[in-house]
């Protein structure tokens, strides 16, 4: 009872993506280079050394014309809380330096740039590619620094970054309702930056542990499935679709492996 | 104290063993880790107090409403406006891009003057006093030698104060030119004004139609308002609203939809008449709405029963009959559909016949003026000025021809065809000065080398362009106006909308340079150049002017950032069943309808070039902010090279594979492309975004692939003067 | 010039000549500098990694290095701990070349991080999860070893010998090698294994992804066994190619011979177990993760099943094949043929274990990725060769490291 109970305390922060809905525009990769001042160089067509917190891959059946069928894929950083859900995240049990945490409190995992010395041993660990590294220093044409935001510290060269799911924005909110007197904050009050900005109301973000916010029931839709399931990396980014070869594009089968 | 070898190597290690056990090194590891902390050269942004300003965003016509954040006096993030009834919070990638073009390195800082050849690119700073002088002497000159209708304006848009106060400018100057760059509104108007017998925009009301047929719109790639399309898709997914897209490539509106059917290119009207065959052949038209009684319609169902069967349709379209059927059927049957044209986003004009035998369908199962329909949708009623009083000259001026014709003789169901203001010129018709507002007209207009030509017989153009785009550098003068988030501006969003929303623009920042509202500048002009000009605008400035024009809704604009209200937006005209008549008026039906493709030697040119539009390539007057080139995936933009679109069968028959590079030839030009195969795209095109190939802007944009205008031309469309090409013969040679 | 640092009793090249080859070595190792510079100053963009290869050349030839240097820790337990006593006429060089080994993966490892002046917040912020954190703690106590085993080396030098302090420490040191040795090997046991721990622990990387026992996957005693295995024959190696460069016999053919036996059945030992690794990966660990075998070897340019067959056939069970047959030992070609695959086997197992398991697409709708490394990335791994070649050099010249050389090579 008692652990059930302080089990209903912690929070699980993920995603509900719809890929029905999701139309591919990229307004949530530039929301989020926006929000969390990703730098650009001149040539962003490299996509290996482009970083791209949020990333919209583009997914094809693999028939051909006019069987052909595409489909967008937003991929976040999937804050996984590995097995058992510990915080045993692929990447952040290899990081030397524990530059890289799995917060207990909201399960994201976060980077902390000031403390990696750029190994790039979670960049091996993680089979999302969700992790960038500077191979560059961080340039903006002159003026242009104008718009960095001060809520998220800007990048050196030769560190890793990555999604953090907005933390700052979750920062901000609890601040905001500790000032206020509260303890917790609502559903609204925490979204990510691309969340806000899809036009499609395409991703869904809020606490999956919560049976009060929009994700907690969006997940088990049958239609939901999470990438690379079966490396038991555990997710907190759902994915929907009616497709069934979406679905099954999500993880690695056998041949003739039934889902 | 003599030093031998071996004091020497005792001082040595003690030494360096007593330096090791002191905090020096331990401090100097520490400093040094602390020093790669906070590098000098990368940015620490300044913290301070976070606001938020509300305002509009025009990058594109949608007209959402936007939400600025700002720490202290910078702007640092741009967000939807909850709320907001075009984009309810939601924003598009370019829209969120809108600090890079604000803070850019392409902003054009001050007045300049050209210094040396046009496009050269060399200029010297000028004051706004010298900047407006000069251009109202010229204008004088003109006046003075009867000339006034030479002068002419090339304006993004139509709609809302600004280009309302250039028009007038025109006007009472002595000109009828006034010019919007071309759209698939200009085709729109013209089926309006044939079919009911006035202008008028069409308007959609898509969150509540029940079955949407899209010939070749990019419903959810920019077409009519982004944002709102997009929302409208989700509601259509939710609801279960079946959405199919007629186009020759998978593109994503055709992967979102429940059917894509491929059709050969440009055939798409004839897809619609045999649709059309099939809704009249079994009767499953609503008789009370089409006025069945009237000529119109009986010549367009004789028409399209004795010549779009099923069978011949299949025969143009390379669609099977019986997806024809089942097809119009469906439609047909369907509570509330609406058909919709304009390929891509919307920003070529296509051919008349084709906009009309989609209208057609609309009609015929009139879905027209009501809830889930289609609507006709004038202009925002608020400009209402007072009249104006012009001399002799301008007077006489005012009636002559436009230069691009539209109004007048063959073309007189048009308004503004900026697709022929090119050839106009070239083939001699003089335009002696050209204002160029919030438009980039030597990049986006097809045929490039002839849109050059024409710039180059222009002996004095005005850009008002912030940035310096193809078209300011080919200018004789720039007058940079601000920046949308510098200035106050009314933004009537009107793209497809049923029910326009008229937003306010206003300056989030101050202005960053030495820069002046178009709207201010045009005022000092008139003043400049004087009475009667002058006194057709009495306004102190273009402030005075918007409140004003605004009136008491000023109030509710400034507070809310946004208007809905009809009596304020637009007026929805009420069309009365019957009202459509079917065949317009047109003497001869098939010439509505005949094909215009272009017929070059199809021996020299075995396949088609097909442009289209990405969401991710930005190709109006705004060219692709950083952020937004940097979502383009590697499959159409790598390094400098561009990728075009081929299917797989194509490349076989071309000896081509996949990243070779090769030579694409048109009649217009030729460019070295690099091949992407994709199974999503018909046998025989070649496909290639709209977009790229500038070669203005900065690093982050300039020389980076081809702009498809370069190889592609106009084709009149013979009925109405459009430009009907949808694209163009050609073929692709390894390289 | 320099014949009052030369060992007495041997021959030595005049110093023209030695100056020139040094000379040469040290323009190898110039370009190295100024690659390892470039990397510095101007980041890691200089080089051809990128975010699907975080790791990649660098990270091989830390590896590979580490794995050749175990030749140090495995002759000195075998000399100390086992009390194979013909190795003292081998151990001395075993040393050199891993302390030169060593120094060059710490090295490699100071250039290939983003951040290097903040290289020390793996000691200070500490991980213990991390196979890394490990490896650094060990990796950089047991160099400490090495040079505590090289120094009294360095003290043998005719000249310092001299003075009575570093004589007296030298012999001193001598006294308790067997201590370091211990101490060595058990370092090794553990940043060898964590070394096989880094690809082996990546769970979300089914090709490198192994099963184990408690915290350590297969690969952790995989790679600890194959550094002891093909550690020996990079001494012999090493030790051949300086006698060929020389032109002397340097160490008696029956040590050799000893330490080329130890390792045939060390490496057939190892390739048992990495053969059942493989068979048990193949069948069980990757179908779980929804990989064939053949999905990673196939659809792609470079990694074909060759590569397996090359390690485990080619330099696995053929080099254990003829090291542990006296007559294989015996003849020449042969025994020059197995160490030499033997070495190879140790880099391509290394190779496919870094390279390949960042090439290996997982996301379904990802591709392979190839990599090629740039000028740079070479020269700052050719680098450390230079640096083997000089530093090998010097100690062969002024330090008496080969204990059977005079013997070997009468003075006429």
């Amino acid at each position: 009872m008692k652990e059930e109970q302080s089990k209903e305390k912690v929070k699980k922060f993920g995603m509900v993506i719809d890929l029905d809905k999701c139309t591919g525009c990229g307004a949530c990769m530039v929301a989020c280079m926006a929000e969390n001042n990703v730098p650009f160089k001149e040539d962003e067509s490299k996509k290996l050394d482009s970083i791209t917190w949020l990333r919209i891959y583009k997914l094809t059946n693999g028939k051909s014309f006019p069987d052909a069928d595409i489909c967008y894929l937003p991929r976040p950083c999937q804050h996984c809380g590995g097995k058992g859900d510990h915080g045993h995240s692929p990447c952040v049990s290899v990081c030397p330096a524990t530059a890289t945490d799995y917060n207990k409190e909201t399960g994201i995992v976060s980077q902390i740039y000031t403390r990696c010395f750029g190994c790039r041993y979670c960049m091996a660990a993680c089979p999302y590619h969700a992790r960038y590294f500077n191979w560059w220093d961080p340039v903006w044409p002159d003026g242009m620094e104008k718009y960095l935001s001060p809520n998220v510290s800007v990048r050196m060269r030769g560190v890793v970054e990555k999604c953090s799911f907005c933390f700052h924005r979750y920062q901000l909110a609890m601040d905001k309702a500790y000032y206020e007197g509260r303890r917790e904050i609502e559903e609204t009050e925490y979204q990510t930056a691309c969340t806000q900005s899809c036009p499609a109301n395409a991703i869904a973000f809020g606490d999956l542990n919560n049976s009060g916010h929009a994700v907690y029931e969006l997940k088990k839709d049958k239609n939901a499935f999470r990438l690379l399931e079966r490396l038991q990396t555990n997710p907190k980014v759902y994915y929907l679709s009616s497709r069934e070869w979406v679905r099954r594009a999500g993880d690695n089968y056998l041949k003739d492996e039934k889902k | 104290m003599k030093i031998d070898r071996r004091c020497f190597l005792s001082l040595g290690i003690g030494g360096a063993a007593g330096l090791a056990l002191s905090p020096i090194p331990w401090k100097l590891a520490d400093d040094s880790a602390i020093w790669t902390q906070m590098w000098p050269w990368t940015p620490v942004p300044a913290d301070g107090e976070a606001t938020y300003v509300k305002s509009a965003c025009t990058l594109c016509p949608g007209g959402c409403g936007i939400s600025v954040r700002k720490i202290d006096n910078r702007a640092v993030k741009i967000e939807g406006m909850e709320g907001h009834p075009v984009n309810d919070g939601g924003i598009c990638l370019l829209g969120l891009s809108g600090l890079q073009l604000l803070y850019g390195p392409n902003r054009v800082k001050t007045p300049l003057k050209r210094a040396g050849e046009r496009g050269e690119g060399k200029w010297v700073k000028i004051t706004w006093e010298e900047a407006i002088s000069e251009v109202a002497k010229k204008l004088g000159d003109i006046k003075e030698k009867g000339e006034s209708n030479s002068v002419a304006c090339i304006s993004g848009s139509d709609k809302g104060t600004v280009p309302a106060l250039f028009k007038r400018f025109l006007s009472v100057f002595g000109s009828p030119n006034f010019m919007r760059m071309p759209s698939i509104q200009d085709s729109y108007e013209i089926a309006n004004n044939i079919s009911l017998g006035f202008i008028a925009q069409t308007g959609f009301d898509l969150e509540h139609a029940g079955f949407i047929l899209s010939f070749g719109s990019g419903l959810i790639e920019g077409w009519g308002s982004p944002v709102r399309m997009i929302r409208a898709n989700s509601s259509w997914r939710k609801a279960g609203i079946k959405v199919v897209q007629v186009e020759p490539r998978l593109s994503n509106s055709a992967a979102k939809a429940d059917k894509w059917i491929p059709v050969n290119p440009g055939t798409e009207y004839a897809l619609a008449l045999g649709l059309a065959h099939v809704i009249i052949r079994k009767s499953l038209y609503r008789n009370d709405f089409v006025h069945a009684g009237a000529s119109g319609f009986i010549r367009f169902r004789d028409l399209v029963l004795s010549n779009y069967s099923p069978d011949s349709v299949e025969k143009i379209t390379g669609i099977k009959k019986e997806t024809i059927e089942a097809l119009a059927v469906d439609f047909a049957r369907s509570e509330r559909p609406v058909a919709i044209c304009g390929r891509g986003q919307g920003k070529s004009q296509g051919s008349l016949g084709e906009v009309m035998a989609v209208q057609a369908l609309n009609v015929l199962v009139g879905n027209i003026n009501k809830e889930g329909g289609v609507f006709a949708v004038n202009d925002p009623a608020y400009i209402a000025w007072p009249a104006y009083q012009s001399d002799a000259v301008g007077a006489a001026g005012i009636k002559k021809e436009r230069i691009d014709g539209a109004g007048s003789g063959k073309y007189g169901f048009a308004k503004s065809l900026t697709n022929r203001f090119a050839g106009a010129v070239n083939s001699g018709s003089p335009v002696s000065l050209l204002f160029v507002l919030e438009s980039n007209p030597v990049y986006s207009l097809p045929d490039t080398k002839d849109v050059k030509d024409a710039f180059k017989k222009i002996p004095f153009i005005v850009s008002f362009s912030s940035f310096m785009d193809e078209t300011a550098l080919n200018s004789d003068i720039i007058l940079p106006n601000h920046v949308y988030l510098e200035r106050y501006e009314d933004v009537p969003a009107t793209a497809g909308l049923s029910k326009p929303v008229v937003s306010l623009a206003r300056p989030v920042v101050s202005p960053q340079f030495n820069t002046k509202h178009a709207g201010d500048v045009i005022l000092l002009i008139a003043k400049e150049v004087g009475s009667p000009v002058a006194d057709a605008f009495p306004w102190k400035d273009y402030q005075t002017c918007l409140e004003g024009t605004a009136g008491d809704k000023w109030k509710i604009l400034n507070k809310e950032g946004f208007s809905s209200d009809p009596a304020f937006t637009a007026q929805v005209v009420n069309i009365s069943p019957g009202r459509f008549d079917l065949s317009g008026g047109v003497a001869d039906l098939s010439i509505l309808f005949t094909p215009v493709n272009s017929e070059e030697d199809s021996k020299a040119y075995p396949l088609f070039l097909l442009p289209y539009d990405s969401f991710r390539i930005a190709n109006g007057y705004i060219g692709t902010p950083p952020f937004v080139i940097k979502t383009v995936e590697d499959t159409v933009l790598k390094g400098k090279d561009i990728l075009v679109e081929i299917n797989p069968a194509t490349a076989r028959a071309n000896g081509l594979s996949a990243g070779s590079y090769a030579t694409l030839k048109t009649p217009k030009g030729s460019a070295r492309v690099k091949v992407h195969l994709f199974e999503g795209i018909m046998p025989g095109l070649v496909a290639m975004p709209r977009g790229l190939g500038h070669t203005a802007y900065d690093n982050y944009l300039a020389g980076k692939g081809i702009n498809v205008n370069e190889l592609i031309g106009t084709v009149e469309d013979p009925a109405s003067g459009l430009d009907a090409a949808w694209g163009i013969r050609a073929n692709l040679i390894k390289a | 010039m320099d014949s009052a640092l030369i060992p007495r009793g041997v021959k030595r090249c005049p110093t023209w000549q030695f100056a020139l080859w040094i000379g040469a070595a040290g323009a190898v190792l110039l370009w190295g500098v100024f690659a390892m510079l470039l990397c510095w100053f101007k980041g890691l963009n200089q080089t051809n990694m990128n975010d699907s290869y975080g790791f990649a050349l660098w990270i091989w030839a830390d590896l590979a290095v580490i794995a050749l240097g175990g030749g140090a820790f495995f002759t000195g337990f075998l000399r100390y701990i086992v009390g194979k006593d013909e190795l003292k006429n081998i151990i001395n060089y075993a040393v050199l070349i891993g302390f030169i080994c060593y120094s060059s993966a710490l090295l490699i490892l100071a250039i290939d991080i983003g951040q290097p002046l903040r290289g020390w917040f793996i000691f200070w912020h500490a991980n213990v999860h991390s196979m890394l954190t490990e490896v650094a703690f060990c990796l950089t106590c047991y160099f400490g070893v090495l040079t505590i085993e090289y120094v009294p080396l360095i003290l043998e030098n005719r000249q310092i010998d001299k003075v009575p302090f570093f004589h007296r420490l030298g012999h001193n040191m001598h006294e308790i090698m067997a201590v370091f040795a211990a101490t060595g090997a058990f370092l090794s046991f553990f940043h060898q294994g964590s070394l096989g721990g880094v690809s082996g622990v990546l769970f979300g990387r089914p090709f490198g992804y192994r099963e184990g026992i408690f915290i350590w996957p297969w690969t952790f005693f995989l790679y600890t066994w194959s550094a002891a295995a093909c550690g020996p024959c990079f001494t012999i190696m090493i030790t051949k190619i300086t006698e060929k460069v020389t032109g002397k016999r340097l160490v008696k053919q029956n040590v050799i011979e000893l330490l080329a036996k130890i390792s045939g059945w060390m490496i057939g030992t190892y390739i048992i177990a990495k053969i059942i690794d493989t068979w048990y990966w193949a069948k069980v660990t990757a179908p779980a993760a929804g990989f064939n075998l053949m999905d990673f070897y196939s659809n792609n340019p470079f990694y074909g099943i060759w590569i397996l067959v090359l390690e485990i056939v080619i330099c696995g069970v053929v080099p254990a094949i003829i090291l542990t047959s006296e007559k294989g030992r015996k003849n020449p070609a042969a025994l020059m043929t197995a160490i030499i695959l033997a070495v190879l086997g140790a880099c391509v197992n290394r190779w496919v274990m870094v390279l390949q398991v960042m090439a290996v697409p997982v996301l379904t709708f990802e591709n392979w990725v190839m990599y090629y490394p740039s000028w740079q990335e070479v020269a700052t791994t050719i680098l450390p060769v230079a640096y083997g070649v000089i530093l090998i050099s010097l100690s062969y010249r002024y330090l008496p490291i080969f204990p059977q050389e005079q013997e070997l090579n009468p003075e006429v």
